[in-house]
Parts: C-alpha cells; structure tokens; sequence
C-alpha cells in the first residue's frame, strides 16, 4: 500500500478533513464578506470535493466522522436553550407566530408543487419536494409517506437548507425586514437547522425564533402532511 | 460542560425511546428538545452546565451539518435527470417565501406592538 493510500485511508483522515473544510470555510466567510457563501455550502462542497477526487465513498467518511457527527442530535436538543431564554418573548408574540407559521408554511408548499404542476414532474419528484424545508429526518419520513421517494427528499431538504441560507440575508434585506424575530423565523422556516446555524450568528433572539419555526414548522408538517397530501 | 452535555445526550436518548415507542412520526432529537424545553419552563432558569454545553454545541452547528449535508453526494444521479424542474420548483419556493414569511411577522409584530402603547 502507497503512503498516501494509507494516508487517506486511516480513521483520522475524515475528521482531519471535516475540521479544515469548516475553518477554510468559516475563513472564507469572513474574509470575503460574502453572505452568499455560507459555511455549510463551502465546507460541503469542500468536502464533496476531496472525497470525489481521493476516490471515497461518502458511507466510509461518514462512518470515520461519527466520533464527531453524532453530536448533531445533542446539539438538536440544546436549541431548547435559545428556546428557552427568549420565551417571554415568545409568548408575547403568539398570534403573530401562529398566522406568520400557517401563511409561510402553507404558501412555500404551494409554490412547490405549482410549480412541480406546471412543468409536468412525476407525482414521485413533487411529493419529494414538498416537505423540503423541514429538518431531515421529519422530511425522509413524511416523503415516504405522501408517495416520495426518501433519498430524493433528503437531496432536497439540504439544497433548500444551503441555497434558502445563502439567499436569506439578501431577499429579507431588500423585504426590508430587520425585526430580529422575523428574521429568524423565516431563516428556520425556509432553511431548518442550516438556517437556525445562520440566524444564531446573527444575534441570540434571531437564533430562538429558527429554532422555534424549525420546530414548529416540523412538527406541523410530521403531523398534517401525511393526512393532507397522502 | 460535561454534566450539560449528559442532560442533552439523556434527554435525545429518551426522546428516541419515545419516538420508538409512541411518536414514530418525530425524530428523537425533535422530541428530545421538546422536552428540554417544557422542563426548562418548570425550573425557571437554565443552569449554568447546560449553558455552556448548549453554547458550544450551537457555536459549531455548521460544523456538523456539513458532515451530513455531505450526504448529497450519494444520490446525486436521481436529482441529475429532473434538475431543471427541482431547482425551478425551489428557488420560486424560497424566492417567495423567505420575503414574505419575515415581512408578515414584523409587520403583525410592530402591528401588536402599536396597539399596546
């Protein structure tokens, strides 16, 4: 075996990999300045990258990147804590989260499948895409359900998640919107977990309220969606 | 920091346990901090432990959804044929949606905010 095959094939090479991707992508983002290239788009890409050219399959990354990987689902519950802190908040604007939830939420499927319409896509493509903008694992499930296909919605959810983020900063600029709390909801409405990580760069009461419409957003969707779509 | 982190590995193991058992519809870690949340609200205060973990974790969320956003790469041959229509169908999705979902709740916000003074 040649010293670089052992090289890229030891367990470390995947977590080595993941950290550099993120600092050269969290560098990028502020260097440049651009809001466009998100950290998770570049550190992605990045990823995507090396993986493609060293001839690896992504199971074998992922598997060697679990010891990190895993905190994903503590770090899921943890967005109680933002939750939490700005809960008075919260209460006080409970209606205007309750319609801003129903509107956005019924409107971005709409969109969706208006469009899957027009264009004539499969029923199987537009019932991939219509639960695209809720967190993975509700959006596999629910896919699978209303005649998706789960993989496919997987693909989905994170192009919404990295493109929505990428876009956010420039639609809610030019809508416009300042209001920390709408700007957040809509980045955890439209983009989950990838817009929450966003929104909690830009200030804590911005971060709660992704959290709240990811949340909110996911468990309307696991509940509803099956029954009205299926 | 570490008795923070056991909180939230305890409260995803049991969120997966009941998403097992009853709420197969909701992933465990949706259900974990569902229920961090409600008992966050009966103590009052979040303790200093879970502070920190909580602050750390949230600091590198990118960090780990890149790992599983990554994941595209496994079923890239099944968006490839229909491209045009999924990117079609998303931009047109978000283009709407991001505007109006932030400008609708400012507006009900400053619109309540209005009528209380």
């Amino acid at each position: 075996m040649s010293a670089w095959q052992s090289f890229i094939e030891h367990p470390l090479f995947a977590i080595g990999l993941t950290l550099l991707a993120f600092q050269a992508a969290v560098a990028l983002y502020q260097r440049s300045g651009w809001l466009v290239l998100q950290p998770v788009l570049v550190g992605m890409l990045l990823i995507v990258a090396v993986l493609v050219l060293c001839g690896i399959d992504y199971r074998d990354y992922r598997q060697d990147a679990e010891p990190i990987a895993w905190l994903l689902g503590p770090a899921t519950v943890a967005l109680a804590v933002p939750l939490r802190q700005n809960l008075a908040r919260i209460r006080q604007l409970f209606w205007p989260i309750v319609i801003t939830l129903v509107v956005a939420g019924v409107l971005t499927v709409a969109v969706t499948l208006a469009i899957c319409w027009l264009l004539g896509a499969s029923d199987a493509l537009a019932m991939s895409l219509a639960p695209k903008s809720v967190t993975m694992p509700i959006a596999m499930l629910v896919a699978e359900q209303i005649g998706g296909v789960a993989a496919l919605a997987a693909v989905m959810v994170m192009l919404t998640g990295v493109i929505g983020t990428a876009l956010g900063p420039l639609l809610l600029g030019l809508a416009r919107v300042e209001h920390p709390a709408a700007r957040g909801f809509s980045y955890g409405l439209n983009a989950h977990a990838i817009g929450t990580a966003h929104a909690l760069q830009e200030n804590q009461e911005c971060g709660a309220f992704a959290a709240l419409a990811m949340s909110l957003l996911g468990v309307v969707t696991a509940v509803l969606m099956p029954w009205l779509l299926g | 920091m570490l008795k923070g982190l056991f909180v939230l590995v305890l409260l995803q193991l049991l969120g997966a346990t009941a998403s097992a058992l009853w709420l197969p519809m909701l992933p465990g870690p949706i259900i974990g901090l569902m229920l961090l949340l409600v008992g966050l609200m009966f103590r009052g205060s979040v303790p200093e432990p879970l502070q920190q973990a909580a602050a750390v974790l949230l600091k590198y969320l990118p960090l780990l959804l890149m790992i599983h956003a990554a994941g595209i790469m496994t079923s890239y041959e099944l968006l490839l044929g229909e491209l045009g229509v999924v990117m079609a169908a998303l931009l047109a999705s978000l283009l709407v949606t991001i505007p109006v979902c932030g400008w609708l709740l400012q507006f009900l916000a400053r619109r309540m905010g209005a009528m209380d003074k």
